[in-house]
């Protein structure tokens, strides 16, 4: 399809103005280069964008007004671009163990975060369908793509049921089926890269999610997934990795209990015309592979309040809060092994965000996370704090720059805490990209 | 003693009498919308809208009670023209009501009811600013759009409910009647506007322009949805003291900064208009949104 041309063309282009540019290597200083850097990006998209609308033998006007306005039943394709720069009081070794989500910026300069491809339509009067497919340069300067997502949704069961099949973000609270340019800061919080790995929690499944009658929101989902893979990290993760001093092994699906099992439970509320609330809890049930009859359960709750006065001006000012705390109980080991145990594994963020003035928000997380058992030595379970004030400027609803600071205290650290400065841009072309909630 | 055959017809007249009484269940995305169904439905609808009418519908937040009220709809009137592609398609699919999406009778799109302004052909660009291919989506402001916008409703209504098509059909008049008196009164108070240059804040009225006869000359946006800023503010100032340019008008939600810096450099009048039903206290009706936007415009020409 020639737009997937043009999309890998673009990326071609990212990658060449990131890498003209090696010398630049601070943040605070690069501010500037980076805006110019982006600009022309900006505009060498929109000339590759009529180009390619020509070759296709499509009038500009038509491919254009496609671009900007894809109604629901075109196909909306969109592009977005995540970069950052940035530095740590940290090496690049102890950075990136810092910085778990493979979507976090994990090096002192330069990262491109995420470049993601987004095709959407609906099928016909039965299902709507999805795709998300991920650019992503790894620190060895590799281009990496990932099908994150590429799902179908049911439109017409009756009852308020809905059922979702394919390769998709887990439903587990709030945070983890996010994509990276809809976060409200730079990098995913400390918990989820924890039990969820670096890409969050997702798979191939299907769910069914029911909209119950109640007279306020409340949407119950309960799906089976399957547990193997490198997104699923506190299951059936990839053979040779290791947890808490435990090996895993290579372990398959051999009968039900060995798939993913998962639900979820959200109910929304209007506390007053002007603040609302959701509630959820969510729990996972699966095998591990760390024995032959081994399981994992995590459970998790999540809450949030937005309050929007009754006059906004483009969605603003508000005041946002958002918190989630999840636990997880691991069985290392199958039964008569010597060093069988369960690892208890239980973590937190919560983060506000309050928008001052249109397009300006300010932020802050708090992150606390920790585990059962002498664990001060390893990345993935020793005690960790973390505090991260942030400031985004969003100049449209089509782009955004965010300065985060981060100050970490960490026990597997030798100094025992790390500061990091990250410069945030991005960008959002092509179709609507429609706000989540 | 009670026995079943005594209250069995008893059972039947309350469920008849519970049908009858049925309400369509109509949702609307702004308050403009809910006012006109109110007004063509009466009592045979059950009326709530999406947005307060002190809000921009732009920049709508979904929230999870729009997913139920979305959810158990019989009728859902947008406004269309992309006004609400921000924040819609996902409340519809998370609402999984199949009635009411696009292409089903469920779904009225108001903007195919009325003569849209503003398409643009050629490229659209968003570095032109958040212009809408479709067209200017404020359609609602101009009192004549008004009319089309409730005919339709009324057609809609009677299709879904066939037995009181005559009832929404004789409401639609009645309103069709008062309006066209109401617009003689509201464009004649209004005639000292007419080829007058204006400045608008936002894109957003030229419907009322074009009722009216004034024209917008500019807006205080230097592009759609963009902010002012020191350079653009003093362009435009220029250009009221030479254009000798009266009236500013602007929507309430908009930031007010920009407004007085231009009024205290040129003396330019302000009229902070309200831009939907439910923008202020006591706008409760698409009749008393005219009224208040042609008081409001003549207070200001009058300070």
């Amino acid at each position: 399809m020639a737009y997937s041309k043009l999309c890998i063309t673009l990326l071609t282009v990212v990658i060449f103005m990131l890498a003209a540019n090696p010398d630049v290597a601070v943040a605070n200083e690069a501010t500037d280069e980076l805006q110019r850097q982006i600009d022309s990006l900006v505009r060498r998209i929109e000339e590759l964008e009529k180009r390619a609308g020509q070759s296709l033998n499509v009038p500009p006007a038509m491919a254009a007004t496609g671009a900007a306005s894809a109604g629901n039943g075109a196909l909306q394709i969109g592009l977005s671009g995540l970069f950052a720069g940035g530095g740590s009081s940290v090496d690049n070794d102890a950075l990136s163990r810092l910085q778990g989500g493979a979507h976090d910026p994990n090096q002192n300069g330069f990262v491109v975060q995420n470049v993601e491809l987004s095709i959407g339509a609906t099928v016909d009067p039965y299902f709507d369908a999805k795709a998300h497919l991920i650019f992503q340069i790894d620190s060895d300067g590799e281009t990496v793509v990932e099908l994150e997502e590429a799902f179908f949704t049911t439109r017409s069961l009756p009852g308020g049921l809905q059922i979702k099949g394919g390769q998709y973000f887990t439903e587990f609270g709030r945070q983890n089926k996010r994509h990276p340019h809809s976060w409200s800061f730079v990098d995913q919080p400390v918990v989820l890269s924890r039990f969820f790995g670096g890409d969050g929690l997702r798979g191939q499944g299907a769910r069914l999610s029911w909209l119950t009658p109640t007279d306020w929101y409340s949407e119950l989902i309960v799906g089976l997934q399957n547990a193997k893979g490198e997104t699923m990290t506190s299951f059936l993760n990839a053979p040779g990795e290791e947890i808490g001093g435990h090996t895993l092994l290579d372990r398959d699906a051999r009968r039900f209990g060995d798939l993913l099992y998962t639900a979820r439970w959200l109910n929304g509320f209007d506390l007053s015309d002007t603040i609302s609330m959701n509630l959820g809890v969510s729990g996972l049930w699966g095998p591990n592979a760390s024995g032959d009859n081994t399981d994992t359960r995590i459970v998790g709750t999540d809450w949030y309040m937005k309050w929007l006065p009754a006059r906004t001006q483009r969605g603003f000012p508000f005041v946002s809060w958002h918190t989630e705390v999840l636990w997880r109980q691991y069985e290392a080991g199958d039964l008569g092994i010597a060093d069988r145990e369960t690892l208890r594994d239980w973590g937190m963020f919560t983060q506000a965000l309050w928008g001052f003035k249109p397009g300006w928000v300010a932020g802050l997380r708090w992150e606390y996370a920790t585990a059962d058992g002498d664990t001060a030595t390893d990345p993935l379970r020793d005690t960790r704090k973390r505090l991260s004030p942030n400031l985004t400027w969003y100049p449209t609803e089509y782009s955004k720059l965010r300065l985060q600071y981060s100050r970490d205290w960490t026990e597997h650290l030798v100094d025992g805490s790390a500061d990091t400065l990250w410069l945030q841009v991005e960008f959002g072309i092509g179709s609507h990209a429609a706000h989540v909630f | 003693m009670i026995r079943l055959h005594n209250i069995l017809p008893a059972l039947f007249l309350l469920t008849f009498s519970a049908t009858g009484h049925a309400a369509l269940r109509v949702v609307t995305t702004t308050q403009d919308l809910a006012a006109l169904a109110e007004t063509v439905g009466g009592e045979y609808v059950k009326v709530q809208s999406l947005t307060p009418g002190t809000s921009d519908p732009h920049f709508a937040v979904a929230k999870p009670s729009m997913i139920r009220k979305v959810f158990r709809a019989d009728l859902l009137l947008v406004i269309g023209a992309d006004m609400e592609i921000g924040w819609l398609p996902p409340l519809l699919q998370a609402a999984r009501n199949i009635r009411v999406q696009p292409g089903n009778p469920g779904h009225l799109d108001l903007s195919g009811a009325v003569p849209i302004l503003g398409k643009l052909s050629g490229s659209v660009s968003r570095a032109l600013g958040d212009v809408h291919a479709k067209g200017n989506p404020h359609y609602w402001l101009d009192p004549r759009n008004g009319v089309h916008m409730a005919r339709a409703i009324a057609a809609r209504l009677g299709k879904l409910d066939p037995e009181h098509a005559a009832e929404y059909e004789r409401r639609f008049r009645a309103f069709e009647q008062t309006l066209n008196d109401k617009l003689l009164v509201w464009q004649a108070t209004l005639s000292h506007l007419k080829g007058k240059p204006v400045v608008a804040y936002h894109t957003s009225f030229i419907y009322l322009a074009d009722a009216f006869g004034f024209r917008i000359v500019d807006e205080v946006e230097p592009k759609p949805g963009i902010a002012p800023s020191a350079a653009s503010l003093s362009a435009l100032l220029a250009r009221i003291t030479a254009d000798r340019i009266g009236f500013l008008i602007m929507e309430p939600y908009y930031e007010r900064r920009s407004a007085r810096y231009l009024n205290e450099h040129t003396g330019i009048h302000v009229a902070v208009l309200p831009q939907s039903v439910g923008a202020r206290k006591g706008i409760d009706s698409y009749f008393d949104l005219f009224d208040a936007i042609v008081i409001e415009l003549l207070n200001t020409e009058e300070n």
